[in-house]
């Protein structure tokens, strides 16, 4: 298992400014996956439904789920709503 | 206006700033002896929305990626648009009345000027990775629903 640091933006702050979890392999599908159980972990399974709505990215690039991420940390980017 | 980040393209100036965007003195960003048009577009924290009160939006920004995503849209309106443009969103606490957004574009006549400004305002909407919290009067607080940026 790998240890991954996922910065939490928008609605996930409500979780704290990042959550750490425990990967198994290192692809975004993966992470996506074990931020699921945390959050069921957590009593906030409410979020799973932004979570299937949201972006991983990795420094300034978004993600697609089958890419295998380079670093331990991502961001977590729910729908955007500027303006 | 101080912004905590900043691009400076060839015909463009796009940033983020901390609280309200200053509304006054946008034009001479985009001021050109060249053009004979200034559009502008100040986007204002209502009192209300989807029939709740609100007295302020906290704006949650990945500073980085918002930059790049804020970048990327200038280049494209200026390809699209003959324009120099500005482009600055806030990011923390804006109070009703207080401008969260503001955008100017200038050419040579006013359709160029004003279709920039208004692609601009729909595409950074969707672009732009920056989220809203809606404050209300007693301090609750709710994250705004948005649009997807997953592409898979």
């Amino acid at each position: 298992m790998t240890t991954i640091t996922v910065h939490c933006l928008g609605a996930f702050r409500a979780l704290g400014d990042s959550l750490v979890i425990d990967v198994s392999d290192l692809s975004v599908a993966s992470i996506r996956a074990a931020v699921s159980s945390s959050l069921v972990a957590m009593e906030r399974a409410d979020l799973n439904t932004v979570l299937t709505r949201s972006v991983f990215a990795e420094g300034d690039e978004l993600l697609k789920d089958h890419v295998t991420i380079s670093g331990r940390e991502v961001s977590l980017l729910p729908p955007v709503a500027g303006g | 206006m101080d912004l905590f980040a900043r691009n400076d393209g060839e015909h463009y100036l796009c940033g983020l700033i901390d609280g309200p965007c200053q509304i006054v003195g946008l034009d001479l960003l985009v001021q050109d002896a060249a053009h004979g048009a200034i559009a502008q577009f100040f986007g204002v924290v209502r009192n209300h929305n989807e029939g709740l009160t609100a007295v302020a939006v906290d704006y949650d920004v990945h500073p980085e990626l918002a930059l790049k995503a804020l970048d990327d849209l200038c280049e494209d309106l200026c390809t699209n648009y003959p324009v120099k443009l500005v482009m600055i969103h806030s990011r923390g606490l804006v109070r009703v009345g207080e401008a969260s957004v503001v955008i100017a574009a200038s050419s040579t006549h006013r359709k160029d000027a004003l279709g920039a400004v208004s692609e601009a305002i729909d595409q950074l909407k969707i672009r732009v990775p920056i989220w809203k919290k809606e404050i209300g009067p007693d301090d609750e607080q709710r994250w705004l629903d948005g649009h997807s940026l997953r592409k898979d």
